[in-house]
């Protein structure tokens, strides 16, 4: 079953058409990688999925009420704020709480969520002094406690050790047996093989100006693909 | 040194002035804390100046300055909103700082009696407040302040996962604008009360010293609250034996304050990164 279809899409902005995109599903406990060079519009092809902006042509279709999550890059976290570690995997339910309170049961379930990823003891340290593979392991805990059915990871792997890379890609194994869908963007090709079912491809556009292009293929040509392209340079 | 019963006497004739103060320091110190964190501190001192404009029209013009004072707040609001939306803050801000500090002068340019009411509602330099007046200020700024302590996870999730919060449903730009309209509010009505010194400095001072110490943002505002109660009573203090003016002892008492926290934080870091583990 897909939770996402787009055909015939193109996603931009201010006008500007940046991705272009023929068939492209996603598919209830299925990863569909995300693969491309910095400016290809992977993060303008997320936005456009997810419907935080409309297609400019097509159409985007998604289940029903989806319940959509983001795991975002730890980097991309202002340490300034005071917070716990649990603290930030909150963000997540109670951003869909109304005016962001917490009941003692949703806290139950983040707590359970971050001994699954491994970072429960962790919960009342500072979350600036945890390294970033904890602090994305929080994040992930945090997203994965707001049950989404559809969760985008932006390069949730980037610059982690391997404990917590190997805990990370796990738990999100396990979620999508239960069905989770995701969309992960990546530069790792090890966790996409690893993770992925299919693996979106960016073509450049023919001319200047022109949205590049999307292709999705099998997780196994897209590391044909890469190797030939290494070989090549 | 002033004896007790001559403090006492003071307190009974300041009430409301040191009552409204109060207000602010907590209010004030609630919506700080988010001011800090959201790197909005820019946007704190630019407003003032906006409303200043409304108010010297209202003094120019003979009406009542809390109109035109919220119409110019309301504009500053929507130009910031509009700005920050587009990535334009970083000169729209400075402009809007520059220009209200300009044209509010120059509205009342020549006419002297105008311009130095306009200096004390700067200033707070002899300012008292009317009972009336704390009726409605008090009030105002306490509520501003603990609605925006009671959605304190709201702003976290607005600046730390904006991705995260729109897919969830909520609109990062509608609550920017909602708290920029609570730090209206605490700015309009300070303002118009204790001056503008005595409102940015229970905005910024409290917190700057509180943050850097608060594992939670619970405890941060707890903190700031409590510091700007401090720094109001110390500055009373200063102001009574110095016979400076109170908004100034206020803001000098949170300036030590936040240098030596700040001061104190830093020899507790290199502490601890000496230590063994």
């Amino acid at each position: 079953m897909s939770v996402v279809e787009a055909k015939n899409a193109v996603f931009g902005y201010q006008g500007r058409a940046i991705v272009r995109v023929e068939c492209l599903q996603v598919h209830a406990g299925q990863c569909l990688g995300v693969f491309g060079p910095n400016g290809s519009g992977k993060t303008t092809l997320v936005r456009g999925l997810s419907g935080l902006i409309p297609p400019m042509a097509g159409s985007v279709q998604r289940s029903g009420t989806l319940r959509m999550g983001y795991v975002q890059q730890h980097r991309s976290m202002d340490l300034q704020w005071p917070m716990t570690a649990l603290d930030a995997a909150s963000i997540a339910v109670s951003s869909r709480r109304p005016f962001g309170w917490m009941s003692s049961h949703a806290r139950r379930g983040i707590v359970e969520a971050m001994v699954t990823l491994e970072v429960s003891d962790l919960s009342e340290r500072h979350f600036a002094s945890l390294s970033g593979g904890q602090q994305q392991r929080v994040l992930l805990a945090g997203a994965l406690a707001a049950q989404p059915e559809l969760l985008i990871l932006d390069e949730p792997t980037e610059g982690l050790d391997v404990r917590s890379r190997r805990i990370l890609l796990r738990a999100l194994s396990e979620a999508e047996k239960n069905g989770l869908a995701t969309i992960m963007i990546s530069h790792a090709i090890d966790d996409l093989a690893s993770l992925s079912d299919e693996v979106v491809w960016f073509h450049e556009g023919e001319h200047e100006g022109e949205p590049s292009r999307v292709e999705v293929m099998a997780v196994d040509s897209l590391v044909e693909r890469v190797l030939k392209l290494r070989q090549t340079a | 040194m002033k004896s007790l019963s001559e403090y006492w006497e003071l307190v009974e004739l300041l009430t409301t002035s040191l009552a409204t103060a109060a207000a602010v320091a907590v209010g004030g110190s609630q919506v700080g804390t988010f001011v800090l964190t959201r790197k909005e501190g820019l946007a704190a001192l630019a407003l003032p100046q906006v409303v200043a404009v409304g108010v010297a029209v209202a003094l120019r013009e003979g009406w009542p300055p809390i109109w035109p004072a919220i119409v110019a707040a309301g504009a500053a609001v929507l130009a910031l909103g509009w700005s920050k939306q587009r990535g334009a803050n970083h000169w729209v801000l400075p402009s809007l700082y520059v220009a209200g500090l300009s044209v509010s002068f120059l509205v009342i340019a020549n006419a002297g009696a105008h311009v130095e009411e306009m200096q004390q509602r700067f200033t707070g330099i002899d300012v008292a407040v009317d009972v009336q007046t704390a009726m409605v200020v008090v009030p105002v700024v306490l509520g501003a302040g603990l609605l925006t302590s009671l959605l304190w996870r709201r702003w976290v999730a607005i600046a730390q996962a904006p991705a995260m919060a729109e897919l969830a449903g909520l609109k990062p730009a509608r609550w920017d604008i909602a708290f920029l309209c609570l730090l209206t509010t605490v700015l309009l009505f300070g303002t118009a009360a204790l001056g503008a010194v005595m409102v940015l400095a229970m905005l910024f001072l409290p917190a700057a010293t509180a943050l850097p110490w608060a594992k939670r943002m619970p405890g941060a505002l707890w903190i700031g609250g409590v510091l700007g109660l401090l720094f109001l009573a110390a500055g009373f203090v200063i102001s009574v034996e110095m016979e400076w003016p109170l908004s100034h002892s206020v803001s000098g008492t949170g300036v030590a304050a936040m240098g030596i926290s700040y001061i104190a934080y830093q020899v507790r870091q290199l502490t601890l990164r000496k230590s063994p583990v």
